[in-house]
């Protein structure tokens, strides 16, 4: 027994600041599946519920109005778990990637301009101080394309007097053509409670990770039953088929690809669209030569996109907020050949 | 230059590692860390024994092998002890111009070869065996030394070479640079004027205070015109404010002072990071050749930040051509500001000698705060 050492310090933790939102965690997370070479895992992420406002005043508490005006360095890990847990401080030198993800609410009543332009401009860098992405006019605009390609996502834009929130949802929920690939994960740990009784959420998620690692429909009629088993499922034999060739049925089985694979490859084609609109937005140009992508890409800038929405829906009952994510960007910063083909 | 070493079964290195001096990323900032497509200033990090020193042992290797056994004397083991071979291999791939050259040998001891091989530009010179005392091929056509009378190089398997060497024979490369005749644009010549002025300096000795009459050739150099000004100023520039005086003492030998009120011996008084600067100076400025490669060994272990960043940025800009390897643990070196990504290197146990653009999936650009990345186990894989 020795007892030279104190406790190690904990790196490579990932942090991500979201609005209170489980929604938004299911996409971290689904991200960090797809995307295995983030080198994010699962158990090393820390969300953060809160407001980007809120967020704002905890760093000026910390740090003092002028902390943007004086590029004063920030410790997010520190100034939140200073807040929310003061025993066990955290530093962002333990983070490998601090992410901020929210919504452009123009009619949040403490929305303020200068404010969240401050944020954008100083969170630029997920593997130093942190990177913030606004997504305008929700996160959930990453589903807002309703084919694939989808060329009228050009001129996809939302009023602003909708006020987006739950409208935006229900209107995504209506029309996204991506939205139906990628929730299939979830179904399918739905009918595994509902229809095998598999209550253990574990247990579940287990059953549904090794379904959606089948490629082939051979694959399927072998083993969906032995999975079943290990899982502890009720029914097998009655409802067994209706499983089979639910899954069969699927797109990414009749490609032959895992749905890990197949969601990875929807993601790339969001992101992609995603680029040419924040093109468009900044520079004026939607379409993009299909080999420069990279080259269009590192000329973004977040800020002068920001600027450019604000200015957009500035107006109460005639301005609009054009339908862009930037929160996928992360993976394209990570590393461009993950989204090239 | 130095295209690429690789070593195996050498000390704490059992598995081959290589260094590929051709491995660069597209990096368009601090182009000065590159030259002719070949890294040139390379940063070494690593924990705590992992064989930063050994690599540069290593490097060197080919001076004593070509040269003498005094420069560079190896102490302590030679193979790798969990290792069950009984050699070691160096290989050592150089580019001059367009002429690829490829010298390559195995080892039983720091003085004993197995196998000796040189290629040029793929075509093997020579291959000898030194087992069994015989070339395995030879073709000396190709650079032009058919002449050369080989028998007397079979024939002289005892061959005295002085000292402890007795009783061990040459490495065939030393007899033939020695014994023919080649011209001043021979291949080989370039590769010798290479290796003659291969150094490796050792910072951790420095502090230590050496015996007056060590330093009675630097006094030398320090007393020619300007020379004592030249040492104040790149003192001064490196961050060191003093004034320095050179004084010949009654029995003859002279000794430097620092000037104060009172003359105050710099040796006796000069801080650590002062006397390993100079120290630096010393293995540098008075040589009359600028070295082709030079391995600086924990080269800021007693300096400030700063001055670790002046004496970077001195390499820099008066050694552009020399292929320098530092080796450190300084991680404020660790930025783009001064280094790229694929000049700054991890040596780890388990893994190698691993660039930091190849230590992670992340494309790294160059606003990244690479120094924070190391720290919070970015690169933690390959460490």
């Amino acid at each position: 027994m020795s007892n030279y050492q104190s406790t190690a310090r904990k790196k490579r933790q990932n942090l991500i600041i979201v609005e209170g939102n489980h929604e938004k965690n299911q996409l971290a997370e689904l991200i960090f599946k797809c995307f295995p070479e983030l080198n994010i895992k699962k158990e090393d992420v820390w969300i953060y519920e809160t407001n980007i406002y809120l967020l704002y005043k905890d760093i000026e508490d910390a740090y003092g109005e002028n902390w943007a005006k004086d590029n004063i360095d920030i410790d997010l890990p520190f100034v939140i778990s200073k807040k929310k847990n003061p025993d066990n401080l955290q530093y962002k030198n333990n983070f490998n990637n601090i992410i901020l993800v929210f919504d452009y609410e123009r009619h949040d009543p403490y929305f303020r301009e200068e404010k969240i332009l401050e944020m954008q401009e100083y969170f630029t860098d997920a593997a130093d101080n942190g990177k913030l992405y606004i997504n305008y006019p929700m996160v959930e605009s990453y589903l807002d394309l309703y084919q694939l390609p989808d060329n009228d996502f050009s001129n996809r834009e939302i009023s602003v007097s909708l006020r987006p929130g739950k409208k935006y949802k229900t209107l995504i929920k209506e029309k996204s053509i991506v939205a139906s690939k990628i929730n299939f994960l979830y179904k399918l740990d739905r009918l595994l409670e509902r229809c095998f009784h598999v209550r253990d959420v574990e247990k579940r998620k287990k059953c549904c990770d090794k379904i959606l690692q089948l490629s082939s429909k051979n694959d399927v009629e072998i083993f969906v039953e032995i999975v079943l088993q290990e899982a502890g499922a009720q029914n097998i034999a009655g409802e067994k088929n209706t499983l089979i060739n639910w899954v069969n049925s699927q797109e990414y089985i009749n490609t032959n690809q895992t749905y890990w694979n197949y969601v990875r490859n929807i993601l790339k084609q969001i992101i992609w669209h995603n680029i040419s609109k924040a093109n468009k937005i900044q520079f004026g140009q939607y379409q993009i030569p299909a080999n420069q992508y990279k080259e269009y890409f590192e000329r973004l800038d977040l800020t002068k996109i920001l600027e450019k929405q604000n200015l957009a829906s500035r107006d109460a009952v005639t301005g609009f907020i054009w339908v862009l994510n930037t929160c996928l960007f992360f993976i394209a910063e990570y590393n461009f050949k993950l989204i090239e083909d | 230059m130095l295209k690429k070493f690789t070593l195996e079964n050498y000390k704490n290195f059992k598995d081959k590692i290589t260094i590929d001096f051709e491995n660069i990323a597209g990096y368009q900032f601090n182009t000065d860390c590159i030259t002719d497509g070949t890294i040139s200033k390379m940063l070494i990090y690593g924990k705590n024994a992992t064989g930063k020193t050994n690599l540069g042992r290593a490097l060197i290797d080919i001076y004593t092998t070509i040269f003498d056994g005094l420069r560079y004397v190896d102490t302590g083991v030679f193979l790798n002890a969990d290792s069950k071979d009984n050699t070691a291999t160096f290989s050592y791939e150089f580019k001059f111009a367009s002429d690829v050259l490829l010298y390559k040998y195995t080892k039983f001891s720091s003085q004993e070869l197995k196998n000796e091989e040189l290629y040029i530009n793929g075509k093997t010179i020579f291959n000898y065996d030194f087992e069994h005392n015989n070339f395995i091929e030879i073709n000396l056509r190709y650079i032009d030394a058919e002449t050369a009378n080989t028998s007397t190089y079979l024939q002289s398997a005892d061959i005295e070479d002085g000292g402890d060497l007795q009783g061990v024979k040459l490495p065939f490369l030393r007899w033939l640079i020695s014994n023919v005749a080649l011209s001043n644009d021979s291949v080989l010549i370039k590769l010798v004027n290479y290796i003659r002025k291969m150094l490796m300096i050792t910072t951790k000795n420095a502090a230590l205070k050496y015996p007056r009459k060590m330093n009675e050739n630097f006094y030398e150099f320090l007393e020619g015109p300007k020379r004592l000004t030249m040492l104040e100023r790149f003192l001064n520039e490196m961050g060191i404010e003093c004034k320095l005086k050179l004084r010949s003492l009654p029995d003859g030998q002279k000794e430097l002072y620092f000037v104060h009120e009172k003359l105050v011996p710099f040796y006796d008084t000069a801080s650590s990071g002062t006397l390993a600067l100079v120290d630096l100076y010393k293995r540098l400025i008075p040589r009359i050749w600028k070295p082709s490669f030079i391995y600086l060994d924990e080269f800021d272990a007693f300096y400030h930040y700063e001055m670790a960043e002046n004496v970077m940025n001195f390499f820099k800009k008066n050694y552009s051509n020399c292929q320098i390897i530092m080796t450190s643990h300084n991680t404020n070196l660790m930025t783009n500001q001064i280094m790229r990504p694929d000049c700054l290197f991890i040596l780890s146990k388990a893994r190698g000698l691993t660039s930091f653009n190849n230590a992670t999936d992340r494309e790294l650009r160059e606003g990244h705060n690479l120094e924070k990345m190391y720290i919070s186990g970015e690169f933690d894989k390959y460490e």
